[in-house]
């Protein structure tokens, strides 16, 4: 049993208020960048110079600049090398959450909220302190745009940030004279000097409206009695990044993201539970759904949870056809292919290349010699979609770049920021973090194409085809994922191409070989999926069909059913 | 670990942010609430009664909350947010009173917790109840077959007390609406101002002041048919100032001040006051020596005092820690012997809404158990009596004294409320003074250690670990047996074993002084008080602080003089000064 400590106290640190922004800084997406990129600077006083300028239209970003530029001439300790690097970054975060449960909301918050990062170098873009408590501190940064309390902030973090980096750097020699292989990369990539201010991204919204929309489509909890939970929340969030760093970069970026969802439950005859949680992820308010279409999705949504309740329970085994709608397959490719392309270095002593599946398929065959992937941040809108993973710069002042990760089935690039791998020595834009965290190699828009995309109906038909070759009786098409998890899933008869709705099912050995050899053909049906979270990404996918997939019926044991109806409703209300 | 404990506690207020607050129960009416509850509590006890297993015993509570946080740092907000939240815990207990669900460790399978919704939607809060209720029976029963199968495979339990204990229902409807009316741009600019008087001193590298605000509306109905419902609110402001001495030491001040109302929060006048009052302090801290490992007389102030007795006895007299078979059960067996020294006496009382004109922030009336507070005394002329009960009982008390208390969320254990302690052998502070001299001569000692103001402190209860306590002293002074003038030192804690040291004081002074703070243990954060006078002691043990090692920040701070010149001064040496803050009961002998 762990010790119990009955403390009594009345003071507290500002960092235990770092969980706060935790809470706070639950993420979400991007919106088109207005950046006005300034023409590359070789010189680095030129560089200084253009920065000064950047930095004297916003007065956070003056008031960064001149604590930079104080730390850089200062910053030093006895026998100690001066840093060769900072960086400072502030985020701002304006958010508005609301949720609500059988018709009533239980929660209504705006939140605003600032938080700063510090990252100090020491040594060279060779071998430098970031390691451990070297990768930066983080602290609250005031709301006002108030040059002393910023500063104040900043200085207290470089002070922190420079001390850890120097014992860093020391634990970091001797780590690697552990291993007597030298590290055959830079510890960090040069970057040129960039100058950007963006437009300021605001929440610009009445939340009436959109409070009721939640109650109205939670409400529907009284047109079927069996409907156990029904909730709907809404997070609207802008974000705006400051950043500058030693290099001569100073840049201001803003995204919007607009995200609401629905979120049922319901439990079978059999005791089973069955949920749906579908999501609207938006870089635009207008791109929300209206009133109307938004009610109209919650009441499909209670009626797919009774046909599910009703639906029969899928066959003890298959192992046949899968056909993966573009939302389902959205979901493969972000776990399978996006989260296994991300350059991110693993520990020292692991010569691997990346920590991901793919560490060693560089020049590799990783999918169908039809498809091809690339992550693309600098396009914008898609099929009249804003795609939120867009971004024009990068969390480590990088500009972004279209990446061609995969051509034609084989493993050509990773997305990689300013931490080199093996045969990457150079960022190419993907250098991204989740707020107050430090950046990491992740996606901003994966976009998986093939050249012999075939339509929705050949797709489908293409499915029948092998049942009839398999001699199946049905094959099978999944709608929408959880986890890696069928939510819906139809049965698609060979004789007639009919689909029924089924339960209780998972796939097994749905996964990366799956992928590179049994995937036989992909849909023009491209989706966008817009993924809000601590770091927004887009993932534009088309369907996928699967020669042959195990689908199982799920081990998961049935739960018991209510012990007593829900109760009557008010008659007055 | 002291400081990650505390940090739950700074989450919770932390999500208080967002919209202004608005709504309130309409009081005049039937509450919708209460009513809401009181319907599907019976329909779950109906229901539930023909289960197997059954639950004998179901709560529901909601805590409606309104709450306003702001934060000010150097001159300048950085958190200014407002909640509004309805917390709902179901209590559910399966078997019988003899035997149920929430046996030993099993404790946690009693209670599950939601949100309900905002406004007074009898339907929404009905179905969120009942789906609270369904997914805690789930839990409770699942439990109470584990339970029932652990108790016939161990061995028999030294403590054979039921799991609950038998109270009468109690209904008490308090119609006050609790107001929290909170001007937060004002209250902005205030903190602002306070805030920024501390830029005036370049040594104080951190500091916070920080107010929270919140009215609660609590709601408690149960299968027993108890009804209570009743305001509270609490209004804290805090400010801390942070430094470093040259050899990496950490130092802090804080001041605490409580109020029900933000409008009787001090002026601020008196706030930018106690800026400078903590600004000196920390600058002569800064500049004190380091304490050495010491054991000898010393003399606690009344507030030193009081978080003495919290931790060290106070801990220790929690009804459930007496029959919980990890615990290390220090008194357990010591009821109607002597525990302490005959003159001193010491009793909770949640009843006492303030002392010497001091507002308590452990008072209440009922207990989050239902059960009406009541004064306890737990130690008469240094002899056992009583324990701090909730509805837990154990052998030889077998009911409630109205000491069962918890945060929303988490179930309800003994906890103190005001634990007062007196004494009928005291002397004025300049003759407590006199004997402490007097003591240190005798022993033959050159000096000896005066604890004129503590941050907290925290002591370890269960068996497996040492049964140890301490206190985190920030102003402790070296009094000379030579008549020399006092010498503050940094650095010290003081440490030891609870009988031991309950045994060394051999005088106190005549008055009470007051600690308000929040205590936090298995039942989560619960506002309490602490009053004690000050006390004489043969002897205390010290030890050296844990300290930081870094160095105090290499550049001076932004915006000043550019040149890095450390800053430091000359070692002060000052005597206690007879000009102190009654801000909280403080005062000196």
């Amino acid at each position: 049993m762990s010790a119990i400590f009955h403390s009594f106290r009345h003071s507290f640190r500002l960092r235990d208020f770092h969980c706060t922004l935790m809470f706070i800084f639950v993420l979400g997406v991007a919106a088109a960048l207005c950046a006005v990129p300034a023409s590359a600077q070789d010189k680095s006083e030129k560089a200084l110079s253009a920065s000064a300028k950047a930095a004297a239209s916003d007065p956070v970003l003056a008031a960064m600049r001149e604590e930079l530029e104080r730390s850089k001439a200062h910053l030093k300790m006895e026998n100690i090398a001066a840093p060769y690097y900072i960086e400072y970054s502030v985020l701002d975060l304006d958010e508005y959450d609301a949720e609500a449960a059988f018709g009533a909301l239980r929660q209504k918050q705006r939140t605003h909220g600032r938080s700063a990062r510090v990252v100090v170098r020491v040594g060279d873009y060779k071998l430098d302190s970031y390691y451990g408590p070297g990768t930066g501190f983080a602290d609250l940064a005031p709301l006002e745009d108030d040059a002393t309390a910023l500063r104040h902030q900043l200085w207290l973090a470089t002070d922190q940030a420079y001390k850890a980096a120097s014992q860093a750097l020391a634990a970091k020699k001797a780590v690697f004279s552990q291993f007597s292989s030298g590290q055959p990369f830079d510890d960090f990539a040069a970057a040129p000097a960039l100058q950007s201010i963006g437009a300021w991204a605001k929440l610009n919204f009445n939340p009436a409206p959109w409070d009721a929309m939640l109650e109205k489509a939670t409400d529907l909890f009284r047109t079927d009695p069996k409907i156990q939970s029904l909730t709907s929340l809404l997070r609207f969030r802008a974000v705006n990044r400051y950043f500058v760093n030693t290099e001569g970069t100073v840049t201001r970026k803003g995204y919007t993201v607009y995200f609401m969802n629905l979120s049922g439950a319901t439990q079978a005859d059999d005791g089973m539970r069955l949920e749906r949680s579908p999501y609207y992820s938006t870089g635009s308010l207008k791109e929300l759904p209206t009133a109307e279409a938004f009610q109209a999705d919650a009441v499909k949504m209670v009626t797919t949870l009774k046909a599910l309740r009703e639906a029969p329970m899928v066959d003890e085994e298959y192992r046949g056809p899968v056909l993966f709608s573009n939302d389902a397959a959205s979901d493969v490719f972000y776990g399978m292919i996006g989260e296994n392309v991300l350059g991110r270095r693993p520990k020292p002593g692991d010569s691997s290349r990346t920590e991901g599946e793919f560490a060693s398929s560089y020049k590799s065959r990783v999918l169908p010699n039809t498809i091809s992937v690339i992550d693309d941040p600098t396009l914008t809108v898609f099929d009249g979609k804003t795609l939120i993973g867009s971004y024009d710069i990068d969390d480590e002042g990088v500009r972004a770049a279209k990446v061609s990760v995969i051509e034609n089935g084989e493993l050509v690039n990773y997305l990689v920021g300013r931490e080199p791998i093996r045969d990457f020595p150079e960022s190419n834009g993907h250098g991204r973090a989740a707020p107050a965290q430090a950046p990491t190699p992740n996606m901003g828009n994966l976009i998986v194409s093939s050249k012999q995309a075939i339509s929705a109906e050949d797709i489908k038909k293409k499915l029948i085809e092998i049942c009839r070759q398999e001699n199946k009786p049905y094959g099978y098409r999944v709608e929408t994922l959880a986890g890696y998890s069928p939510r819906l899933l139809f049965r698609v008869y060979e004789k007639d191409g009919r689909e029924e709705l089924v339960r209780g099912a998972e796939f097994n050995e749905l996964d990366t070989r799956a992928l590179r050899n049994d995937l036989v053909a992909v849909g023009n049906d491209a989706l966008v999926s817009n993924r809000e979270g601590q770091i927004p990404m887009t993932v534009i996918s088309p369907s996928i069909l699967f020669d042959e997939i195990e689908v199982k019926r799920t081990d998961a044991k049935n739960a018991k059913l209510p012990e007593y109806p829900p109760p009557d409703l008010v008659p007055s209300h | 670990m002291n400081r990650r404990f505390l940090r739950p506690a700074i989450c919770l207020l932390a999500i208080s942010l967002g919209v202004p607050p608005s709504q309130f129960s309409s009081a005049s009416q039937p509450d919708v609430l209460l009513t809401s509850m009181q319907r599907e509590l019976q329909r779950a006890t109906a229901a539930l009664a023909k289960a197997n297993p059954a639950p004998y015993y179901i709560s529901y509570t909601a805590a409606d909350i309104n709450a306003t946080v702001i934060f000010g740092i150097s001159g300048s907000i950085a958190v200014s947010n407002s909640i509004q939240r309805r917390q709902a815990d179901v209590i559910m207990r399966v078997g019988s009173a003899a035997l149920d669900n929430t046996h030993s460790k099993s404790r946690g399978s009693g209670i599950m917790s939601s949100t309900l919704p905002l406004s007074d939607n009898p339907d929404a809060i009905g179905r969120v109840l009942w789906q609270l209720t369904d997914r805690e029976y789930e839990q409770a029963s699942a439990a109470f077959l584990k339970v029932k199968t652990n108790t016939a495979v161990q061995s028999e339990e030294e403590d054979k007390s039921p799991d609950f204990s038998e109270e009468p229902a109690k209904n008490h409807l308090n119609d006050a609406k609790a107001k929290v009316s909170v001007d937060q741009k004002a209250w902005e600019n205030r903190i602002r101002t306070v805030s920024g008087a501390f830029l005036k001193y370049p040594e104080i590298y951190s500091s916070v002041v920080y107010l929270q605000v919140s009215a609660t509306r609590s709601y408690l109905a149960t299968s027993e048919g108890t009804a209570l419902v009743h305001p509270s609110e609490i209004s804290r402001l805090v400010i801390q100032g942070e430094t470093r001495a040259d050899d990496g030491m950490e130092l802090l001040r804080v001041e605490t001040f409580q109020a029900a109302t933000p409008g009787q929060l001090p002026s601020d006048t008196e706030l930018r006051a106690k800026v400078d009052r903590i600004a000196s302090d920390l600058k002569a801290l800064k500049n004190a020596p380091a304490a050495e490992p010491y054991a000898g007389p010393a003399m606690l102030s009344g507030r030193a005092s009081a978080v003495f007795f919290h931790e060290v006895l106070g801990h220790r007299l929690e009804g459930h820690r007496q029959k919980d078979q990890s615990e290390g059960q220090t008194f357990t067996k010591k009821v109607n012997q002597r525990v302490l020294p005959e003159f001193l006496s010491v009793t909770d009382d949640p009843t006492l809404k303030e002392l010497n004109g001091i507002g308590l922030a452990g008072t209440y009336d009922f207990d989050d158990e239902g059960v009406p507070a009541e004064r306890v005394v737990a130690v008469e002329n240094g002899v056992l009596k009583n324990f701090l009960m909730s509805r837990m009982p154990i052998t030889n008390f077998s009911h409630s004294n109205g000491h069962g208390r918890r945060q929303p969320g988490l179930m309800p254990t003994g906890r103190q409320g005001n634990l007062v302690v007196t004494s009928t052998k005291s002397v004025s502070d300049s003759e407590l003074r006199a004997k402490f001299v007097e003591e240190i001569k005798k022993q033959g000692k050159p000096y000896g250690l005066y604890f004129e103001d503590i941050q907290g402190g925290f002591t370890l209860t269960q068996r497996a670990l040492p049964q140890a306590f301490q206190v985190i002293p920030v102003m402790v002074w070296r009094v000379y047996a030579d008549g020399r003038p006092d010498e503050l030192v940094r650095g010290v804690d003081i440490v030891g074993t609870p009988l031991l040291s309950l045994n060394n004081i051999i005088l106190t002074g005549d008055k009470l002084q007051v600690f308000n703070g929040v205590c936090g243990a298995e039942s989560g954060q619960v506002p309490v008080s602490a009053a004690a006078p000050a006390m004489l002691f043969s002897e205390i043990e010290v030890q050296k602080k844990n300290k930081g090692t870094d160095r105090p920040p290499l550049m001076p701070p932004p915006g000043g003089d550019q040149n890095p010149a450390p800053l430091t001064e000359k070692a002060a040496v000052k005597a206690p000064s007879k000009a102190e803050s009654q801000a909280e009961g403080k005062a000196k002998p």
